[in-house]
């Protein structure tokens, strides 16, 4: 006759198997979770970095517009602030030209002269400036 | 067409540089109207400038205030008008460094430290051409007395 029943030690082994089975899906749940919260923290640290750059472009725009007296005159230009003054200068010369012996004119913020080289960034213009196109020297002699 | 000056514009114009200029220094004065009347010089603005006998400059900052004021007024500058200690002519730092340089813009270079009659006896008037030279015209041309 064959006796079926479970020896004790199985019986034993069994029962010590479950909580450790119990372990392992804990484990891996908790690596799941581990690895969702990096996810999220990339996530927000993604969408800070859109809003600095939303508030950014709001303080900063990159394109805005400026104007520009020459002669008692005021027209709007529509620039972007990576472009360089030198671009800037020649629209202005166009639109109020035609304006002959261009390189004797340059553009001013309040009282100082633009660098030709700098982009309007670099050159602290910032929307809404009120820049003059005007000679860099008027004098005159016998 | 010619602008129109009026007796005040002329009067003043000496005026200024005589006592500026104290018939020893250069002086320059600026001739203005509106944009709604370009032609009628009605204004004469003498500008803050550094002068000796024979020339001046013009401070910088006060070009750039200036700037604003023709602006905000509506005006621009038709004739740049300086004098000289003798005879009048167009210099050549007076062709290199005008205030405006725009096609039509007028220079009136006064003799004599503008101590002669107040008027265009012995006067030069230069006018910017489009390609930038500066050629006399005559100033009956240009200018009429009103």
């Amino acid at each position: 006759m064959t006796d079926h029943n479970p020896s004790g030690s199985e019986g034993a082994d069994h029962a010590a198997e479950e909580p450790i089975e119990h372990l392992r899906h804990a484990e891996r749940d908790l690596e799941k979770a581990l690895e969702k919260e990096q996810e999220a923290r990339h996530e927000v640290e993604k969408a800070e970095a859109e809003v600095a750059e939303a508030i950014q472009e709001l303080e900063h725009p990159r394109h805005f517009t400026v104007e520009i007296l020459y002669d008692g005159v005021k027209k709007k230009f529509e620039v972007c602030a990576d472009e360089r003054v030198k671009a800037l200068l020649d629209k202005a010369l166009s639109a109020f030209g035609p304006l002959p012996n261009r390189h004797t004119l340059s553009l001013y913020k309040g009282g100082d002269e633009l660098s030709d080289s700098q982009t309007l960034k670099e050159a602290g213009v910032k929307p809404h400036d009120v820049l003059l196109l005007r000679p860099s020297k008027v004098k005159g002699g016998a | 067409m010619a602008h129109q000056v009026n007796g005040g514009v002329l009067e003043d114009t000496f005026q200024h540089l005589r006592a500026c200029g104290c018939g020893r220094r250069e002086c320059q004065v600026l001739w203005l109207s509106s944009w709604d009347s370009p032609q009628a010089i009605t204004k004469v603005m003498h500008p803050r400038h550094k002068s000796h006998l024979g020339g001046f400059v013009l401070d910088d900052q006060w070009l750039s205030d200036f700037w604003l004021d023709l602006a905000n007024a509506n005006m621009g500058i038709r004739v740049q008008v300086h004098s000289h200690p003798g005879e009048a002519f167009h210099s050549p730092t007076d062709d290199a460094f005008p205030i405006i340089h725009k096609p039509g813009f007028l220079s009136l270079v006064i003799p004599n430290f503008g101590l002669g009659p107040v008027g265009f006896n012995e006067a030069f008037l230069a006018e910017i051409q489009p390609d930038g030279r500066w050629q006399e015209v005559a100033i009956a041309s240009r200018l009429m007395l009103a």
